[in-house]
């Protein structure tokens, strides 16, 4: 069973733009991990400052899964992005 | 959609970030406006559709939504009237708000249906259709690929909705009118949502429940940037609510710093008041229950108050007239330095009717929300996690701050009361969301709160539910608590209660 890291900006852009409620989603796959009694790998959800990708062109919130970079990340994004490697991590 | 972030949250925070910029950058002397004119390009960028079926009626809601933003009312929609009227007006640092507080923008609104019971592609056309036969009044027929509902018979008594094993029929309502506990929202001619002034008590859970985002209120950002830029010394008071809202590495301390950033001279807790409250309303209550009054209701919540003074007059006498934690501290404020403004800075949108009011203009000069203050922290791009901590310098009380959840302030009540009169044994009755405080002021009305305590919160969970708020309730109330018992006193009796220095 594999970690994953998930670095989620809570910088105030990215907060304004829902990087707490991000992490909110994160933290629900528990559940339904639980619920669909699945093997589950453990993920890590780590609040970071700001990165200072803000305030150009793209927008937040920007959160890196292992290292990979998404902008503009929203909930549903995030969590089948988690949901996928998690899966293909217990192959 | 309280606790979720959608692309409704997403244009409502962008508003409030395009104002504060124009309100931190543009030329102080300036009447030029046409930076609005591109506002709503710089939020709904291209020229397909995201959000709705058209790109122009998209652009056209950010742009009244603009306007309510910066205080003003919005635009007839039948008649000429450019964008930018009026905003000289707003460009000021005195209060320019004003009725109505909060506004369905027409266009916006999709009329939804009023509570309509409506059969679903899930209907089978089964051969045992036992929803016609549960039906009382014999709405329900069978046509010819599904059961078909005769709307002008249905009386609304769920049966079919029960009976149906194929979950085939849905009851949908209005998310607005079904948040609003004041019954406040009806229909327009054409079918769109209105607001009863008369009966709305604004706490505001419609704006957070229309999944259209149709509905606003106006903000004071706008004219307390412009005191700020104009060197005004400009208090703060924050509701005791604030902690964790800003993000998990925004402490206290950072919020307080980054406010202090934004150009405020100094931060007070609300809570300070809300101790205030508490030794008022617990004398109050050992002095008048149940002798002269049978019960007492508390006051910190203005939509409580005033849902209380609409729906039930005839006992609407037994809420405390304490002023609320809010004005409470802004009073305290303004003896010590009468040239200040005061902004008052919490979840609640309430509190911006209440700073209507006459008595309290005074004290009050703008009332504004975390999400608000958030847009602010983004314009000038303060990143709170950089600053140094700092500290309040007269602390409230844990049950001061405790005020922010449901059930804190009746404790807080309750605690003082033991203190001055252990032996007497105080009951409590509390409700939160307005539909539920409906329900306890009925109780009262018939008599059965005698001797007792009423406290009533018009948002889910107290204040940290609040429409102007950013933090999920239960991860709230978390840190609410959290921070209450870092406090050097316990009760309001604790708390020295210090002037300004
Ligand atoms: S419960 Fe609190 S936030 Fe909500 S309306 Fe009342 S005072 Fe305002
Ligand atoms: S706030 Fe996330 S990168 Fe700046």
């Amino acid at each position: 069973m594999g970690k994953i890291i998930v670095e989620v900006c809570v910088g105030t852009h990215c907060t304004m733009m829902g990087a707490m409620n991000i992490i909110d989603s994160i933290h629900s796959l528990e559940e339904i991990q639980r619920e669909l009694d699945e093997d589950f790998c453990e993920v890590e959800v780590r609040a970071t400052p700001c990165r200072k990708l803000c305030g150009g062109e793209v927008n937040g919130p920007f959160v890196k899964i292992d290292g990979e970079e998404i902008q503009s990340a929203e909930n549903e994004g995030v969590m089948a992005a988690i949901m996928s490697r998690c899966r293909s991590k217990n192959l | 959609m309280r606790g979720l972030f959608t692309p409704v949250t997403k244009i409502r925070r962008q508003v409030f970030t395009e104002v504060a910029k124009f309100a931190f950058e543009r030329p102080l002397d300036g009447e030029d406006f046409a930076y609005f004119y591109e506002s709503s390009y710089r939020i709904i960028p291209g020229e397909v559709a995201k959000y709705r079926d058209s790109v122009f009626k998209e652009r056209a809601i950010i742009r009244e939504r603009t306007r309510l933003a910066m205080g003003l009312d919005m635009r007839p929609v039948g008649r000429h009237k450019n964008l930018t009227d009026e905003m000289s007006r707003a460009a000021t640092g005195e209060k320019v708000l004003n009725l109505p507080l909060i506004n369905v923008i027409p266009f916006a609104c999709e009329a939804c249906p009023t509570d309509k019971f409506e059969v679903t592609d899930n209907c089978r056309k089964c051969l045992a259709h036992p929803c016609t036969t549960v039906c009382p009044v014999n709405a329900i027929s069978m046509g010819k690929t599904a059961a078909v509902i005769d709307h002008s018979k249905c009386i609304k008594c769920n049966r079919c909705l029960n009976a149906c094993p194929y979950h085939a029929i849905v009851r949908y309502g209005r998310p607005c009118a079904e948040a609003c506990g004041a019954n406040a929202i009806g229909s327009d001619e054409l079918g769109r949502a209105e607001i009863d002034q008369e009966k709305c008590v604004s706490c505001g859970l419609c704006i957070t429940s229309c999944p259209f985002a149709a509905i606003a209120d106006k903000s004071e950002i706008f004219q307390l940037v412009t005191a700020i830029r104009k060197k005004e010394e400009v208090f703060a008071a924050v509701a005791p609510s604030f902690v964790g809202q800003f993000g998990p590495l925004a402490t206290p301390g950072k919020i307080l710093a980054g406010i202090r950033a934004l150009g405020i001279s100094k931060v007070i807790e609300v809570g300070w008041g809300a101790d205030v409250g508490s030794l008022h309303e617990a004398e109050e209550f050992l002095e008048q229950v149940p002798e002269h009054r049978d019960f007492l209701g508390t006051s910190c919540c203005p939509s409580w108050a005033m849902f209380a003074e609409k729906n039930f007059p005839e006992i609407s006498e037994n809420i405390a007239k304490t002023h609320t934690p809010m004005v409470a501290a802004a009073k305290r404020i303004k003896k010590e330095r009468p040239n200040a403004k005061v902004v008052f800075i919490g979840p609640c949108v309430s509190k911006k009717i209440e700073a209507l009011n006459d008595e309290i203009r005074p004290y009050v000069d703008y009332v504004i929300t975390f999400e608000e203050l958030m847009g602010l922290f983004s314009a000038k791009r303060i990143e709170l996690n950089e600053l140094e901590e700092e500290e309040f310098e007269s602390q409230s009380s844990r049950d001061g701050r405790n005020y922010a959840m449901a059930g804190g302030v009746a404790d807080a009540v309750v605690n003082v009361a033991k203190s001055i009169a252990p032996e007497r044994e105080v009951q409590v009755m509390r409700a939160d969301t307005l539909k539920e405080c409906r329900k306890i002021l009925t109780l009262a009305k018939a008599g059965k709160a005698k001797g007792c305590l009423l406290e009533g919160m018009a948002c889910p969970g107290g204040c940290v539910g609040g429409p102007g708020t950013l933090l999920q309730i239960a991860r709230a109330e978390k840190e609410v608590k959290a921070f209450a018992d870092t406090s050097p006193y316990m009760t309001a009796t604790d708390n020295p209660l210090e002037g300004l220095t």
